[in-house]
């Protein structure tokens, strides 16, 4: 009892002090790719916070989040390509190369920013919707739904790859300049495209951590521990599922943009394998039980990965790979659950009467 | 579409079939057994390819050797990786499907900073390298050697799993673990066993691999998802595995010769997931299944 | 009058095992109905066809004259039909207070759920609940390390959380002491004047003690109902019990 970890108020300034700590960072950094890099970070920060969500607070493990980040970012691209494409030269380069001499209809709803911006969010959150209801109505859980994302994982990346005319192939869509808003150019090297990036963010993580604390997000903590239970109290379990399952898919899609927002470039590997394990790992390390914890974790990896260099990569996973398996073995809840027990260490020795008194400070098993 | 090239997709298809099924094998046992979903899967039939590359390469094993010595390497592979890592997370199931994903990262990672990630031929008997003509269809010897090897290889776990006292303790180990300790039977040594068994025909899987394309780091990853969704479709059971290779190995190949392959497996995979829709527990649910 | 629960032969089997057969029961409204009968006769199984956890193989269910026959669990439980699990079914992860926090479910929408943090007239029906179960002290603890008594209570307070029509509670004093029998028995018939119980129990003076009809079950089928009494006095039951004691 009295765990400042679990306090609730705490909480929410442990968010404000992250939250101003990442506003300070463009205003202290001049190095205009340094700030790009770090508007990335956060990128993959919001991919650790859907994980986290959908993992730590729903128990649905996907490994298939690079669907959501995937298509949301394929459909930026498509806007940005079109943007960058006159009258006179309706038709991106790539899909003259593949022999196509008018625009697909694919790409047609495309050439208006406004509602390119809207499919590329929409798409990826409809197809959550309907893919997580088909399964989880079938009552796939666990393991199970991990490996369909997978495979559904494996099936996009296969037909993005084939579909080169279409898509680009293996070389995927680089849209030649910044994204135009309303009239404005988004430069990705400039404190704009970091605090577009952040404002994203922080909207995400106030939404998750606001849903975990609502009606429904104890719900789907109590589906986490005994879905059969909860059913006989009369939810249902596949409506919570599919709900939690789409909202973390619109977070990844929004990942998805902005990620593309501030590298003008995306590819079959954002839909790797390996790329949406890494966002499980993130969460993983950092605390899957812990939305802040989750984005620290993110931002530990990727840090560390960048900072060590290309020449490294292959000896850097190696390390990473062995200590995923030290953090799954020994530390199930990741880095957050250490500072949880520290903080609960020093509650027991003083008791303070604040934490005390404050009834409301109750051991949320999550976070 | 004539009825030749129906004929001759037909059997690529049997010859699809056998490679998907021979990759799942090891998959199938683990999980059927001791409900393991390994990740690190693909990462072990690597090791099978390299493990053959090594002995040919430094020690001139011949290769036909070289199959049943894989297995035995990598059985012991997973024989030690069951016991300083799988033992402890039987009861954590999301958990082994992480853990696992950590050691194929290190698995690969490590060969990849030995052997380096350029590419690695497997050396065969002059007689595996031509094809053999079946009148209206041509296949490669070599893959008539995969299926013949599969087929054995289902025949012995078959024996194996319904014919011997170890088939009756895997099998009641499955029903009701504690049940069977009750009777004396030693669960964690028959998970031991039957992860090492496992990991042996990962083993097998990559030798043979090694020879149908080239022996890097990485080659695994393109085995694993589709090993997965033949155990998931069949349910876990050794003949539901048979049955969902042979379906979607036949089907693929079907596909495949009017479109690509690329997009024949995209097809399959949406059919996979409509499949699961009305099917979640596969074709032959195994009582103790679990899901 | 109609029985607020009607089950018109119902059957279910397993392969070829037939583990009901053709069974039929009225439980009128505000009644009090035992469940009783050998191990194996198909009491639990009764129930798991009730909530719609497993589906029959023939027959009819009508709640408040609605058909429920093989609905799904949610479906149902939101009908009004609570029920107490016979290993005790808790949330072992969460708190006490958010375990019965979860059951009170009025609003069962998630997309409504999502907006909700109070949900009205939780505070003071929680309050109830937790002291009825003997629970106000133990609030902010996990469940899983309550004691096998207090799960019981626990999982009594959350079924009374939700509020239901009818109550099903599968052998609800396993584990209690005399007085919180008592105490049980009690809460059960003032619970009637609002809702209806079946209770499945083995032990017979509890079923004595707060049983309006007791309906015996043998090999999945009804062998007699009746008041208590009727029941003890008829022969066939005798045969049945006094056979499984002697094999005992």
């Amino acid at each position: 009892m009295g765990n400042l970890y679990h306090n609730k108020t705490a909480q929410w300034i442990a968010y404000g002090v992250f939250f101003a700590v990442l506003a300070i960072i463009p205003l202290t950094v001049d190095d205009s790719f340094l700030l790009n890099q770090f508007a990335t970070y956060g990128v993959y920060g919001m991919l650790a916070l859907s994980i986290s969500l959908c993992w730590g607070f729903g128990g649905i493990l996907n490994l298939g989040q690079g669907i959501a980040f995937g298509l949301g970012a394929y459909g930026m691209a498509m806007t940005m390509q079109m943007q960058s494409q006159t009258e006179s030269n309706p038709i991106p380069p790539f899909m003259l190369n593949n022999s196509l001499d008018h625009l697909p209809m694919l790409w047609q709803p495309f050439q208006s920013t406004g509602t390119g911006m809207v499919l590329a969010i929409a798409a990826p959150t409809l197809f959550c919707a309907v893919f997580g209801g088909i399964m989880f109505r079938a009552r796939v859980s666990g393991p199970f739904f991990a490996i369909m994302t997978l495979a559904m994982l494996s099936a996009f990346y296969t037909i993005i790859l084939d579909r080169q005319a279409y898509t680009g192939g293996v070389n995927g869509l680089t849209p030649p300049s910044a994204f135009q808003f309303a009239g404005v150019e988004i430069d990705p090297y400039s404190p704009t495209a970091y605090w577009v990036v952040f404002c994203f963010l922080m909207g995400a993580t106030v939404v998750a951590k606001l849903i975990t604390q609502s009606s429904f997000g104890l719900v789907t903590q109590a589906i986490r521990n005994d879905a059969e239970r909860v059913r006989f109290l009369g939810y249902s379990v596949a409506g919570y599922e599919t709900v939690i399952y789409t909202i973390s898919g619109l977070i990844a899609a929004i990942a998805g943009c902005c990620w593309v927002m501030l590298v003008q470039y995306v590819s079959p590997a954002q839909l790797d394998v390996s790329f949406s394990l890494s966002m499980v790992i993130w969460a993983a390390i950092g605390g899957r039980l812990s939305l802040l914890g989750s984005i620290f974790g993110a931002f530990l990896i990727q840090g560390a990965q960048s900072y060590l260099g290309d020449t490294f990569l292959a000896t850097w996973l190696l390390i990473l790979g062995g200590f995923f398996i030290l953090v799954v073995r020994f530390l199930p809840n990741g880095l957050a659950s250490l500072l949880e027990s520290g903080l609960g260490l020093l509650a027991t020795k003083r008791p303070s009467p604040a934490a005390q008194s404050n009834g409301d400070a109750k051991p949320m098993p999550a976070e | 579409m004539d009825v030749s090239s129906f004929l001759n997709a037909l059997i690529l298809g049997v010859s699809i079939a056998s490679i998907w099924l021979i990759a799942a094998l090891g998959l199938t046992i683990i999980y059927g057994a001791a409900g393991v979903i390994n990740m690190a899967h693909g990462e072990l039939i690597m090791l099978g390819a390299y493990s053959s590359y090594m002995l040919q390469f430094y020690l001139g094993v011949p290769y036909l050797l070289c199959i049943p010595a894989s297995f035995v390497i990598v059985a012991l592979v997973g024989l030690a990786l069951e016991r300083g890592l799988i033992r402890y997370l039987y009861h954590r199931p999301l958990d082994t499907l992480l853990a696992t994903y950590g050691v194929s990262l290190v698995l690969m990672q490590g060969v990849r900073l030995i052997f380096g990630s350029d590419p690695k031929y497997l050396a065969v008997p002059e007689i595996f390298s031509s094809n053999v003509s079946l009148g209206f269809a041509s296949i490669s010897t070599f893959r008539l050697v995969i299926l013949a090897v599969t087929a054995l290889l289902v025949f012995a776990l078959w024996l194996l799993f319904y014919k011997t006292r170890f088939g009756v303790q895997v099998r009641a180990v499955m029903q009701n673990k504690e049940m069977a300790a009750s009777f004396g039977i030693n669960a964690g040594r028959v998970y031991m066993l039957t992860f090492a068994l496992g990991a042996g025909l990962a083993g097998v899987a990559g030798s043979l691999f090694g020879v149908l394309a080239i022996v890097l780091p990485t080659m695994g990853a393109s085995y694993v998802v589709q090993a997965f969704l033949m155990v998931v479709v069949g349910g876990g059971s050794l003949a539901g595995s048979v049955a969902a290779s042979g379906v979607t190995g036949e089907l693929q190949s079907v596909f495949a010769s009017f479109t690509n392959d690329t997009f024949a497996r995209f097809i399959i995979f949406v059919l996979i997931v409509v499949f699961l829709r009305f099917r979640p527990q596969g074709l032959f649910a195994q009582a103790g299944a679990r899901r | 009058m109609p029985g607020l629960l009607e089950i018109h032969n119902l059957s279910k089997s397993f392969d070829a095992t037939k583990v009901i057969d053709n069974f039929s029961l009225e439980v009128v409204e505000g009644t009090l109905c035992c469940l009783v009968g050998p191990n194996g006769a198909g009491k639990t199984t009764t129930l798991d066809l009730i909530t719609g956890r497993i589906k029959p193989t023939g027959g009819k269910i009508l709640f408040a004259n609605e058909d429920i026959t093989a609905k799904h669990e949610h479906v149902i439980a939101r009908a009004g039909i609570g029920r107490k699990f016979q290993v005790p079914a808790v949330l072992r992860d969460l708190t006490v207070r958010q375990n019965l926090e979860v059951s009170y479910s009025r609003q069962t929408n998630p997309f409504w759920n999502l907006f909700k943090f109070r949900p009205a007239g939780l505070k003071t029906k929680l309050d109830e609940i937790a002291t009825l179960a003997g629970l106000t002290g133990r609030l902010n603890e996990r469940a899983g390390i309550l004691s096998h008594g207090e799960t019981q209570w626990l999982e009594i307070g959350m079924v009374l959380m939700q509020e239901p029509r009818l109550l099903l509670m599968d052998e609800p004093i396993a584990g209690m002491t005399e007085v919180e029998i008592e105490k049980t028995a009690r809460i059960f018939k003032d619970l009637r004047k609002t809702a209806t119980l079946i209770v499945v129990e083995h032990d017979m003076g509890f079923v004595r003690e707060i049983a309006d009809v007791v309906t015996v079950m043998h090999m999945g089928s009804l062998l007699a109902q009746g008041t208590i009494r009727q029941v003890e006095a008829d022969p066939r039951v005798r045969d049945v019990y006094l056979g499984e004691q002697e094999a005992a």
